[in-house]
């Protein structure tokens, strides 16, 4: 925190901002470099054979996807947090699992479960003959990939609503109750548009996750664009073209973030941390009938389904379990992404201490930025840091980088940046100025401001952050196979290798070890998330 | 707030000081199977020699090489495509090495004409067919594979697979990109469905009856045929295998290899060497052959007992750098032709 100590006006959070947010985003610097030395043929090659074909696809599968999130999502964080009904705060909680389960594990799982040789078929052929027919179906199509990928991003939805439904506040729902507005009214007209802003964000990182997919599309032939960033620097070795690409892409995502930006700032709502939560609608017995089917269809079908499926294999497969091998992956998984989820959250929580003190545009556009090289594909983070580190070999010897623990870091940072601020982002916003200029008023200097005043207050908003960070780099995979150290491997790299060579019962053990650790860390988080709104 | 800081960065600081060690080797591998892990224990056992492997896609590893440049700490680089390991000689990222001793064991249309690569294992990309639907007489070619008769009954993965892009190069070498054309035309207007998929996947599309011929890779099968679940042995009982081109004026059945080279500024060269020994020897190569139902390169080697009742079958002796040459024709062949 020495930074922080020496701020005493704007110019020097200005200045160490701006660096600290070059650093976040200086591998898009690379990818320009790269884009520079261009051959515009391959270009207008892709341009005119795919480009469009894969804009298609794309924006047809992210709609999708947003759509099954939001259904999934939004239904059972409404009900969950305005209803009092047996079984809730299981409900709560298993809602969140499915985020412990890496989309391209669902993916490979579902196909295998649907497939013609998996359970369900052939548990019809055998009992139910007449219906086998009907259930053999080429799955492997892009809406059942936009409804798989709904079930395992949905949590960013329900666990962004779930915390605005409850902040809320009784307030609006009295107030709207006494207007004599159903729930479900009250629902449409009154909390879906004062929870816009928070929908909207955790929308923004189910785009992001669709768009950086690459496992999951590639194997059930849907061609995105990532798709064509990686056509071209795979299948034509055309690094810049590829880099082109990712730029491009980046800036459609920076153009969007910023319209969204734009129109919601018109709907900014101000709701006070609510006190009084028990405004629960009864329900009827039929209405409690749809209630436990909104809830319990993303448990069974984001969770229960694949976490059933995943231990059967890991049951028939558990003899030939290499247990060393599995605990040293264990051991490099917890220690890598705590190490990165660390140095993300002081980051994270340091940008927005510093758009508390500064009000200077230059603070808000650096840690507005430094959240957006979440567009960025994992793969192309890691190319582009390859690129950068080697690109002046009279100054840095990118032996010592390339393959180092430092450079994965890095990526990892530079990639998960906006997990860690999006909740960070929202605990720091929700506390008034006041707060700030009384500690100025008392004497405090930034930095005891930052440890008296911010640490605490937003003390669970990090632990958040931090467990969010920490899971999603146990699950990450093409940045630590690109950029890892030798004889380095993560569970998730390990069940990755056994997936794509199509020996899904050898990555169970694998996969099931991230998910159970992802579990515990979810639920972990679930209870400082229920802290902090308040609910029993 | 500050101790958690002083931890992380001692950890990264520790995390960046790499010890040095003399008697290892330093591998770049695309291959990422079990079965590698075996031999490169063995490898130590025996020599003494640590083995430190990255694994990550052909093109990241080359890519990465190729940015390491003079400073690249690769000793080897192994691939599952020829065509790769063709790319990267191109580059300038390999070394020359021959060694009769090495070579001497190895069927000569598998090796390398320019000397940078050794082959460890091979593979064949083969026609299943469904036995139910299918007449095995009604297969002979790749070419027949254009044949109207297919139509809707043709089953393949993607064209951004290595494999299948291999396939094409040596279809655009032996006939010409503007054979290939029309043949590729043709293909996409018979296939079942849209490209997607494992190759494994193509042959239970076959046993649920959304096509009845599919191009896969011949170890796929063995590994079906191998598997514990019921389901998946009968979809692999239920397929036949074909080999294609066999005819008297055909050339043979269109094969790739999983090669093995030395890095241009390899640290480490002595030891590299003593690898590549190992993994042509009889040894490993029975192990190879017995695990992942390849083919070794070892004429005198059977392969395991699966992949043996298939017959024996003549290979397309094309020279295989020519899968690498003519890969960026075959792809904008499968661009043109609209091959997903």
């Amino acid at each position: 925190m020495e930074i922080a100590k020496n701020i005493t006006n704007n110019r020097g959070v200005n200045i160490s901002s701006f660096f600290l947010s070059l650093v976040i985003v200086i591998p898009l610097f690379a990818l320009l470099l790269s884009v520079f030395k261009i051959d515009l043929d391959n270009f207008y090659y892709l341009w005119d054979n795919l480009l469009i074909d894969y804009s298609l696809n794309t924006i047809y599968l992210v709609l999708l996807t947003c759509f099954f999130s939001l259904i999934f999502g939004i239904f059972p964080a409404w009900f969950i947090s305005t209803s009092k009904f047996k079984g809730r705060n299981l409900y709560d909680i298993i809602l969140y699992l499915p985020l412990a389960i890496p989309t391209y594990i669902m993916a490979f799982t579902y196909s295998d479960i649907l497939s013609y040789t998996g359970p369900i078929q052939s548990f019809a052929r055998k009992h139910i003959p007449e219906i086998s027919n009907i259930l053999n179906q080429d799955y492997l199509q892009i809406e059942v990939l936009a409804i798989i990928m709904g079930l395992a991003l949905y949590p960013y939805i329900y666990t962004a609503c779930r915390i605005s439904f409850s902040l809320v506040g009784s307030n609006y729902i009295d107030l709207s109750r006494n207007l004599g507005m159903s729930q479900m009214k009250t629902f449409f007209k009154i909390i879906l548009p004062i929870s816009r802003v928070a929908i909207f964000s955790g929308l923004f990182l189910v785009i992001m996750e669709v768009l950086n997919e690459y496992g999951a599309v590639k194997y059930f032939g849907v061609n995105t664009f990532t798709s064509g960033i990686f056509r071209s620097w795979y299948s034509m070795q055309d690094v810049d073209t590829a880099s082109l690409l990712a730029v491009s892409l980046f800036v459609i995502v920076v153009f969007f973030f910023f319209l969204e930006r734009y129109i919601n700032s018109n709907y900014q709502f101000n709701y006070s941390a609510n006190t009084n939560q028990e405004s629960n609608f009864s329900l009827s017995h039929s209405r409690r009938l749809v209630v436990h089917l909104v809830c319990l269809i993303p448990i069974i079908f984001g969770f229960l389904t694949p976490i059933l499926f995943i231990i059967d294999n890991v049951i028939n497969e558990f003899a030939r379990i290499n247990f060393s091998k599995l605990i040293d992956l264990i051991v490099n998984t917890l220690s890598i992404s705590l190490v990165s989820a660390i140095i993300i959250v002081l980051i994270a929580v340091l940008f927005q201490f510093f758009r508390k003190v500064s009000k200077s545009r230059i603070v808000m556009i650096c840690s507005d930025m430094i959240s957006l090289t979440y567009a960025l594909p994992g793969a192309v983070v890691g190319l582009s840091l390859i690129i950068l580190v080697t690109s002046f070999p009279n100054i840095i010897n990118s032996n010592i980088f390339i393959g180092s623990f430092f450079l994965l870091i890095y990526a990892y940072s530079i990639r998960h940046m906006a997990v860690g601020i999006s909740p960070l982002k929202s605990s720091f916003e929700k506390h008034p100025n006041s707060y700030d200029d009384t500690g100025i008023n008392l004497g405090l200097t930034p930095f005891r401001l930052f440890k008296k005043i911010h640490l605490p207050i937003n003390r669970s908003a990090i632990l958040i952050a931090f467990l969010l960070c920490f899971i999603d780099i146990m699950k990450e995979l093409p940045i630590t196979l690109i950029l890892r150290p030798f004889n380095f491997d993560t569970l998730a790299v390990q069940t990755y290798q056994f997936a794509i060579e199509e020996m899904i019962p050898k990555s169970a053990v694998y996969s099931l070890t991230i998910v159970m650790i992802g579990s515990i860390l979810l639920i972990l988080l679930k209870k400082i998330v229920n802290k902090q709104i308040n609910v029993s | 707030m500050k101790k958690y800081l002083l931890i992380t960065l001692t950890l990264i600081l520790f995390s960046c000081s790499q010890n040095e060690n003399s008697n290892e080797i330093n591998i770049y591998s695309q291959r990422h199977y079990n079965v590698d892990e075996l031999q490169y224990a063995n490898f130590e056992k025996k020599t003494g020699i640590k083995v430190n492997v990255v694994k990550a896609n052909a093109d990241e590893l080359i890519q990465r090489m190729k940015n390491e440049a003079e400073n690249s700490p690769a000793d080897l680089f192994i691939t599952v495509d020829v065509g790769k390991l063709w790319q990267a000689s191109e580059m300038g990222l390999l070394q020359k090495f021959e060694d009769r001793n090495i070579t001497k064991n190895i069927s000569p249309e598998l090796l390398d004409k320019n000397g940078y690569w050794i082959p460890v294992t091979y593979r064949s990309r083969i026609i299943v067919y469904s036995k139910e639907r299918v007449n095995k007489d009604e297969l002979s070619t790749y070419e027949d594979l254009a044949n109207k008769k297919w139509k809707g009954r043709l089953l393949v993965r993607s064209s951004s697979n290595s494999y299948n892009q291999a396939l094409m190069s040596s279809i655009v070498a032996n006939l010409g990109s503007d054979l290939t054309t029309q043949w590729s035309d043709a293909v996409v207007s018979n296939f079942a469905r849209d490209p997607k998929g494992s190759d494994r996947d193509q042959v239970k599309a076959i046993a649920a009856g959304q096509g009845d011929i599919a191009i896969v890779n011949s170890y796929y099968i063995g590994l079906l045929l191998s598997s514990e679940k019921e389901e998946e042995l009968n979809a692999g009982k239920s397929i036949g295998v074909f080999f294609p081109n066999q005819g008297n004026n055909e050339r043979g059945a269109h094969v790739n290899v999983s090669g093995i080279a030395i890095a241009k500024n390899s640290p480490n060269r002595d030891n590299a060497i003593e690898l590549i020994k190992y993994l042509t020897s009889d040894e490993a190569q029975k192990t190879y052959v017995g695990n992942t139902y390849e083919y070794s390169v070892n004429p005198n080697i059977m392969p395991d007992e699966i992949v043996q009742a298939w017959g024996k079958f003549k290979k397309d002796p094309l020279d295989l750098n020519m899968l690498g040459i003519k890969r960026e024709e075959a792809i904008r062949i499968f661009d043109k032709t609209g091959w997903k």
